[in-house]
């Protein structure tokens, strides 16, 4: 997904393979796991968000603080595993028995409800729900609903337009519990799509609409309460919740509070008297937090995500493939880590570390990442290019790090022999005014979370088939025939294993083809109070960044 | 903002002055060259007077600066290392805190997140702050005369239609309308016929401060001309034959000169505090190029690691605007000792 | 008396009436982005957008939209683009924060400038005097967010004396907490106006103490303390009064924007900075008109009060 701030990045993963050493740490073992139970039980702890959640409704939110609460207050069909390290980016059954048959041609899905659920509020739990879940997201009209029409007459049924029309890829039996599901192309992501908090299951009297000032049940470890829109909420812990494989909560209840202002945040959790801080210390309390509280109550793990800057392979200046090679040699990734803070880990790939696919590009066809750059090189290519000269207008939106980076890439163009200047756009109509072919932007600044730990959702930015007139998100309009093709075919394969060496050479062909600027990948951090037990019950999770469920006090 | 000062007389003349007791004017002598001799007394308005003049002077001489430490406004520096009293020092480090005032021909006062000379930023954004101050108090000067001339000279529906539009204006919160243009322009630029700004333009928060200042001078300024117009002069001219436009420009002008030079210093000190207010909330100066408020805003967020990011900028803007009120007092005092400029209420 | 009333209020009806035209006008005639196109967020298809055009009237002329949302907003049913929740809600929430600050400093700069006037008054032309009004002066020459910023952080964070911003609810934490909360943005507002009111009472006092029937006081053997409490004083805080009753209007109508944003306080000048941020209108347009309404209301108030006082205004 897009982030605007770093708060909202959906999905992380850790450096699958032990990371370099910038990353804070590797993540200390924790008992955390599943439900082994170590550290108590019971308590209240506060949290604070920059902003409120998108939603409150599973159907539609779509930012990392609105997946944090619904993981666990919704459970889809397939789930992940509360588990630290790449083990927590296997799917596992939620609410279905098992993982599902999946048929050869990979366009039918075979599952079966469990059996005995209930909802928060003791409403048992019927197979046609699913039907209904998957209604919502595509009637609504949600940010994920693309994901599902994939599903065999998911397009009819939005042509129809009515709510309860009847969705003819999907069919259930309330009495046995079976659902089936029929795509119209085998799609290799589809397990990671039924395991997304959009298909958190909820009954099926829910309205057709926006839900978020009085939330549906679930089935979950948690339930909202309290919910007072763009102030607050609590998770209040599920007496009778008791899926099995399924981890119970431990805290009684968490509150989310929303505190905009970062420095706030980072003061008060220092002082103790905020338990939970999800966005990184404010820019001038990092350097201090690092240093007093590394692995006491704080922590730092790169996420797999991608930041870049867009070049447009359409236009001038960056048709030109001398021109896109000169910016790749030109751009200073040390730089760019400072302007994180150290919070970015510079990289040469598109793909991120922990994303299976990945194999590292070295040496960098551009240069190492922690070296100087030829700055000579790349003035060089420029004059090769004819390109020289250009007036080039560098895109950026208003939040602090967005602002430098635009400002940064301006200076390096003009460095390089440019005429370059930052264009600065307003952080909620951004990505829709890059993504509109109109704008005609030469450049920007860009980045991306993943939405599942599948490298086709990275590779997407920069396929030939996503570009779009408007809502585009390959902004660069990068149009690679033969990545196209790759990325055709492994998307279809539901083995992960088998097609991760394609992403990875479609990886290095937009790297080699300098089709966009990558610099690195985004960290994270958490930072606790000293209430929080951080040695036995903080999780990392890699695809909700915290886990809830295994929060615990001392 | 309070423009009320104006309509205070105040008395730093006692202490100013030296203690010298005012003699009887001699008739010989023009209202003018009083004025300057007045003026030439008080010690305090002169020597704020002169340091405006020198933080002028030092905005002007920038690119001299620049080209001594060797960069410029918009250069970031960000892996780049420095030596300072012997040791090696990174400009930026990693965890993203920059150099503290260096004192030395490079980074003098140190550096900024983006690896940027804070020096020089800080003398080109006085540049920038300084124009936007003394050509918006320019606009606001120009278009309060012209419509406070023109509604206390023709009264009648004239005067009541200015008048109306301006106690609309003076309704809104002037920094509500300021920020609601400044980010409205912003985004789009200015089009009037031809003419046609970028929004990224320093011109679209000159504008905007210019013309919401013109409320606050635009009253004083009709409440004088109507009552300048009764004056015997006035009649002799109308008399003579002159047109309202002769009229005008001939005799009312003059006789506001001494109220405009009181304002001015006053208007350029409020010009300034307002471009800091809007850049601070993102409706000002736009990116990269440097003004105190931006530099302010940018400092605010790095107090803990950087505090010389919010003290410099912030020391130069109050010296500045000090040193226009205090000057601004010294010329209302030796216009007029005894002057109560009053603003209008209704 | 009871016509110039009238006239006054009829005016002030007016005055708003062409603020709200003008900042509608503002935020549509100026281009700025697709307010539907913003609220149809990152995945959205021209029917999402077409269907938020219909349902907000996008698509109708500008003046049907105009009275749609003055409708609203009288309702109370605006609704705010960005994130759906209802405007006047929020600024309902927002009001007592915003009131707070703007009354609690309105009575600081008035007591405190007045104190520091009468004082100089009476030190006229010794150094003391220089001193307070230079000292007023520089207050008057900070920009009020960089003073805040200070002080919130040297005063609060590091030294631990006050809060680290935020407001308390008196209800929820008690008023001590309130208090806390609320000096150091108090403090910051009030030093904006400080050194003028206290020149301006310098000024009117000098001026009084003079006249002819303070000398008749005095000759008729008043005590000094009489003669500058009943006369002097008296004259001298009329223009004050209505200083400070103009001024007070500006600071409710948003001229405490910028003291709330630093302090996080939360009152309704954050939330139009925050919402103009998002080029979120219908909460700009709102506080707009409820900060135009306190400005025009004090006016009003204070014309009301001058004519009581001097009937010759009555009739101009």
């Amino acid at each position: 997904m897009l982030c605007l701030t770093f708060a909202c990045a959906a999905t992380l993963g850790l450096a699958a393979c032990g990371g370099d050493d910038d990353d804070g740490g590797t993540s200390t073992g924790g008992a955390a796991a599943t439900d082994d139970g170590a550290g108590k039980t019971g308590g209240t702890i506060s949290t604070a968000y920059t902003s409120f959640p998108d939603y409150l409704d599973p159907a539609l939110s779509y930012t990392q603080e609105g997946w944090q609460s619904m993981w666990t207050v919704y459970t889809p069909l397939l789930t992940y595993k509360h588990a630290e390290g790449a083990e927590g980016a296997t799917v596992v059954p939620g609410l279905a028995e098992a993982m599902p048959e999946i048929s050869d041609d990979g366009k039918t899905y075979r599952l079966k409800l469990r059996q005995g659920l209930k909802y928060s509020d003791g409403k048992a739990v019927k197979a046609s729900d699913f039907e209904h879940t998957i209604k919502r997201v595509l009637n609504l009209e949600s940010g994920g609903s693309s994901f599902y029409q994939v599903i065999e007459g998911a397009d009819k049924y939005l042509e129809d337009g009515r709510a309860r029309a009847d969705i003819s890829g999907i069919v259930t039996d309330d009495a046995t519990g079976d659902i089936t599901i029929t795509l119209t192309e085998a799609d290799g992501r589809f397990p990671y799509i039924l395991a997304m908090n959009f298909a958190g299951i909820v009954p099926s009297d829910t309205p057709f609409e926006n839900q978020t000032k009085n939330p549906p049940v679930g089935v979950g470890p948690y339930k909202f309460e309290n919910v007072r829109i763009n102030r607050g909420y609590d998770l209040v812990k599920v007496a009778n919740f008791n899926v099995p494989d399924q981890a119970q909560a431990k805290l009684d209840t968490i509150k989310v509070e929303v505190v905009k202002n970062r420095r706030r945040q980072t003061q008060d959790t220092i002082q103790n008297k905020l338990d939970y801080m999800n966005d990184p210390p404010a820019p001038d309390q990092l350097r201090d937090v690092r240093a007093e509280y590394t692995d006491e109550r704080y922590k730092e793990f790169v996420t797999n995500s991608t930041y870049y800057y867009f070049l447009n392979n359409d236009i001038a200046p960056f048709n030109k493939p001398e021109a896109r090679q000169a910016v790749n040699i030109a751009v200073d990734k040390r730089s760019l880590a400072r302007l994180f803070g150290g919070l970015l880990e510079p990289g040469c790939n598109f793909l991120p570390p922990g994303m299976k696919g990945y194999e590292k590009i070295d040496p960098c066809p551009w240069g190492d990442p922690t070296a100087a750059p030829d700055i000579e090189k790349a003035k060089q290519l420029v004059q090769d290019s004819g390109t020289a000269g250009q007036t080039v207008t560098v895109f950026g939106n208003d939040e602090p790090e967005s602002k430098s980076l635009a400002e940064y890439l301006s200076d390096v163009l003009n460095d390089i022999g440019y005429k370059a200047r930052p264009r600065i756009i307003e952080a909620s109509v951004y990505f829709t005014t890059i993504g509109n072919q109109k704008t005609r932007a030469h450049a920007g600044f860009a980045n991306w979370f993943q939405d599942f730990p599948h490298p086709g959702n990275f590779m997407f930015l920069v396929d030939g088939d996503s570009i779009q007139a408007t809502n585009n998100q390959n902004f660069g309009n990068v149009n690679n025939p033969e990545v196209n093709r790759i990325l055709d075919e492994a998307n279809k394969n539901a083995d992960i294993d088998e097609v991760a060496d394609d992403y990875a050479r479609a990886d290095r062909l937009i790297v080699e083809g300098a089709h966009v600027v990558p610099y690195g990948h985004r960290k994270l951090t958490v930072f606790y109070s000293d209430r929080v037990d951080f040695e036995n019950c903080t999780s990392w999770h890699p695809v909700y960044n915290l886990d809830f469920t295994q929060l615990c006090l001392k | 903002m309070s423009i009320a000062d104006s309509s205070v007389s105040s008395d730093l003349s006692p202490v100013a002055d030296g203690g010298q007791v005012e003699a009887a004017p001699d008739p010989g002598i023009s209202p003018g060259a009083l004025a300057l001799r007045r003026l030439r007394r008080k010690r305090a308005a002169l020597a704020f007077g002169a340091l405006f003049v020198v933080l002028v002077g030092l905005a002007l001489a920038a690119p001299l600066w620049a080209d001594i430490a060797g960069t410029t406004p918009a250069k970031n520096h960000l892996s780049d290392t420095i030596v300072v009293d012997g040791e090696e020092q990174q400009v930026v480090t990693f965890d993203g805190v920059p150099i503290a005032p260096t004192w030395q021909k490079k980074f003098f006062l140190g550096a900024d997140t983006n690896g940027r000379d804070v020096a020089v930023r800080l003398l080109y954004g006085a540049r920038n702050s300084l124009f936007i101050g003394v050509v918006a108090a320019l606009i606001t000067t120009f278009l309060a005369v012209l419509l406070g001339t023109l509604a206390g000279y023709f009264r009648g529906w004239v005067d009541a239609v200015i008048s109306r539009s301006l106690d609309v204006l003076w309704a809104f919160p002037v920094l509500l309308l300021g920020v609601a243009l400044g980010v409205a322009l912003a985004l789009g630029g200015l089009k009037i016929g031809p003419l046609e700004i970028q929004g990224d333009s320093k011109w679209i928060p000159t504008l905007i401060i210019g013309v919401v200042g013109v409320v606050y001078l635009a009253r004083p300024i009709r409440g004088q001309v109507l009552s300048l117009r009764e004056k015997e002069f006035v009649e002799a001219a109308r008399a003579q034959g002159a047109g309202p436009i002769r009229i005008m420009i001939g005799e009312l002008l003059p006789n506001l000169a001494s109220t405009l030079l009181v304002f001015f210093p006053l208007l350029v000190a409020n010009s300034i505090l307002l471009e800091a207010a809007l850049s601070f909330l993102g409706a000002g100066v736009q990116p990269p190029e440097p003004s105190w408020g931006t530099m302010l805003a940018e400092g605010i967020t790095l107090l803990a690691t950087s505090p010389h990011l919010t003290i410099v900028p912030g020391l130069m803007l109050v010296l500045t605007v000090l040193s226009l009120n205090i000057f601004g007092d010294g010329v209302r005092d030796a216009l007029d000792p005894r002057a109560k400029v009053r603003l209008e209420h209704s | 008396m009871g016509r110039f009333v009238i006239r006054r209020i009829l005016g002030m009806v007016i005055v708003m009436f062409a603020v709200s035209v003008l900042t509608f006008l503002i935020f549509n005639v100026i281009p700025n982005g697709d307010p539907a196109d913003r609220m149809a967020g990152k995945n959205s298809t021209p029917a999402q957008i077409e269907a938020i055009n219909r349902e907000w009237g996008f698509d109708k002329p500008i003046y049907t939209q105009y009275a749609t949302t003055m409708e609203k907003v009288a309702t109370g049913d605006l609704i705010s683009y960005a994130n759906q929740t209802n405007v006047i809600e929020e600024i309902k929430r927002g009001i007592p924060r915003t009131f707070a600050l703007a009354i609690g400093a309105a009575l600081l700069w008035f007591a405190m400038g007045t104190a520091l006037g009468l004082y100089t008054a009476m030190r006229a032309g010794r150094w003391t005097d220089t001193l307070v009004t230079v000292l007023a002066l520089i207050g008057v020459s900070m920009p009020v967010f960089w003073l805040g910023a200070l002080a919130s952080y040297y005063l609060g964070f590091k030294a631990g004396l006050f809060p680290n911003g935020g407001y308390s609810e008196i209800g929820e934490a008690g008023l001590w907490e309130w208090v806390k909360h609320m000096i150091l943005p108090w403090t910051v507002l009030a030093t904006l106006f400080i050194g003028v009111y206290s020149r301006v009472l310098r000024s009117n006092v000098l001026d009084t103490i003079n006249d002819d029937y303070v000398r008749t006081a005095r000759a008729k053997g008043l005590t000094e303390r009489r003669v500058m409490i009943h006369h002097v004083l008296r004259n001298s805080l009329i223009p004050i009064v209505t200083l400070w009753g103009l001024d007070f209007g500006a600071v409710l109508g948003g001229g405490a924007i910028l003291t709330e944003t630093v302090f996080d306080l939360q009152g309704v000048g954050q939330y139009f900075a925050e919402s103009i941020g998002q080029l979120d209108v219908p909460p700009v347009l709102a506080v707009t008109l409820f900060g135009a309404f306190f400005i025009v209301l004090l006016n009003t108030l204070v014309d009301i009060v001058y004519a009581a006082l001097d009937p010759r205004i009555r009739l101009s």
